[in-house]
């Protein structure tokens, strides 16, 4: 990467090394290893979609692989930030040991999850292309946009919620009472069509909402809800410029308070 | 004008680091009420320091007088609420020694992460890796994960990786005085060859024998505040000081 400087250089190997690390620590003792990637989102899957299909009335695509495709994206965004949230306490020590960037403890957890996260999206456009063929192949290409904008929505949360954990360990409670709420407040399980005028309007202000429909709108070429997307890229916009200034503010201290 | 500043290893102005005190967590009712009540707790009041490259400092004071936090800031570990601080040079702290290291990995993922944590680049790590291996000593642990490790292990890894790093300013305390006596040699071997480079370094210590030993200026902290500051002659008044209050108890 010769375009950046020595300090950037130098922020970017370490934040590949705590990726790395993450990465390399997280199925260390597992039998199954990198299997279990793939193998919890289908497990997920079977058990969802054996009990939604009789309930959700979906047209045009196959149930499971819509709920696949959901479950990757919520999965990755959930599983990320509730890990995150009391990051900055479970790595006391490393809190205590030196000084470094501290951005690096939340965002390795991103990145090695964005790791996994693309291993099995990769997975799943193979088995797509395979069964299917080509179909939309050409609005593929906004993937790499949508997983930006996911990555983005799921750093800026993961930032806001570990720097307030640290002072307000109530954040943690919060965050675990709120997911299952969460998503049922995203259109991972049902499509949008199926709700009435005044709940779409709700689950339209969730940030995933906007996500989770343009992903399937490559992936599907299922129909796309403008007012969804701009919604949700305010909002991302917005969690992010949050999340950074909080930590901006609460990082130097965060030893004082664990 | 630009050798003088280069001379400077550490320059603190006026440094004030308050904590909250929590005394017990108020309860959500007590909260809401507005009851609790936010004490601080002020551990350094005003600190000026200046300490020159090549000095030895030794830094003595009772429990609670504010050297961890001293060191803390000088460090950057923490931040404080008023005053300035520069450093010159790199600096790694020793205290703690085998913090840091994720008990999964093996020895020797460790010592790369642990080494990028105390400001080592990666390509320095590479020509070190060696090095850092064989000064720690562990044999052909060095690919088993880390909780196989003995504590002794761990404390000569986290030095292998902090004195390897090569750093301009040292800071450190009794705990390399831990472990058997071998690496109690080696550890002190290093640390004197360190100081034979004229380099800068800070110990806290309640080991006033080894103060005596390596350092050159004493810096006595009572509440957070520097109440002297000199050559040895202060370690005298301190061990006097200290058998007044024991008196007095």
């Amino acid at each position: 990467m010769f375009w950046l400087n020595k300090e950037q250089k130098k922020w970017w190997d370490f934040m590949i090394a705590m990726t790395e690390r993450e990465i390399k620590s997280r199925y260390k003792m597992a039998v199954f290893g990198f299997l279990w990637v793939f193998l919890n989102p289908l497990l997920q899957m079977l058990i969802l979609g054996f009990i939604f299909q009789f309930f959700v009335a979906i047209k045009t695509v196959n149930y499971f692989e819509f709920l696949f495709s959901g479950l990757l994206v919520w999965n990755f965004f959930s599983y990320t930030v509730g890990k995150n949230t009391p990051m900055y306490i479970n790595e006391r020590t490393l809190i205590q040991k030196a000084k470094f960037p501290r951005e690096a403890v939340v965002l390795s957890i991103v990145f090695s999850d964005l790791f996994h996260f693309l291993i099995s999206l990769v997975l799943f456009l193979g088995w797509m292309l395979l069964v299917h063929g080509l179909g939309t192949w050409l609005r593929w290409l906004i993937l790499p946009v949508v997983i930006i904008w996911l990555t983005a929505l799921t750093s800026g949360l993961s930032l806001l919620f570990s720097s307030l954990d640290v002072k307000w360990r109530d954040i943690n409670f919060g965050v675990q009472a709120i997911m299952p709420l969460w998503f049922y407040a995203s259109p991972v399980v049902y499509t949008l069509d199926l709700l009435p005028k005044w709940m779409r309007n709700v689950i339209n202000l969730n940030p995933m909402t906007g996500i989770l429909e343009t992903f399937r709108w490559a992936i599907f070429g299922m129909p796309l809800d403008w007012q969804a997307v701009i919604i949700s890229l305010g909002g991302t916009l917005i969690i992010f410029g949050m999340g950074l200034l909080v930590f901006k503010k609460e990082s130097p201290f965060f030893d004082d308070w664990i | 004008m630009r050798k003088k500043t280069k001379e400077i290893a550490i320059k603190m102005k006026g440094v004030v680091k308050n904590y909250r005190l929590c005394h017990e967590k108020a309860t959500l009712v007590e909260n809401i009420l507005g009851k609790s009540k936010k004490e601080e707790f002020e551990a350094l009041k005003g600190i000026d320091l200046e300490i020159k490259k090549g000095e030895k400092v030794g830094i003595i004071g009772a429990n609670g007088s504010g050297k961890t936090t001293l060191l803390k800031i000088i460090s950057g570990i923490t931040a404080m609420n008023k005053g300035t601080i520069k450093t010159n040079g790199k600096l790694v702290s020793l205290i703690d020694l085998s913090a840091g290291f994720h008990p999964e990995l093996t020895g020797e993922e460790n010592i790369y992460v642990n080494a990028l944590l105390v400001g080592m680049e990666k390509e320095e790590i590479k020509s070190k890796i060696k090095e850092i291996i064989e000064y720690a000593d562990i044999g052909k642990f060095i690919d088993a994960p880390l909780y196989t490790y003995s504590s002794g292990m761990r404390l000569r890894l986290g030095f292998a990786v902090a004195i390897e790093s090569d750093p301009d300013i040292i800071i450190l305390d009794e705990e390399v005085s831990a472990g058997d006596e071998d690496f109690q040699r080696k550890s002190m071997k290093k640390i004197d060859e360190f100081v034979k480079k004229g380099k800068t370094m800070l110990v806290v210590s309640h080991w006033l024998d080894f103060l005596k030993k390596h350092c050159q200026r004493i810096i006595w902290l009572d509440e957070g505040k520097i109440v002297a500051d000199g050559g040895m002659e202060i370690l005298k008044k301190y061990k006097l000081h200290e058998r007044v209050i024991k008196d007095e108890k």
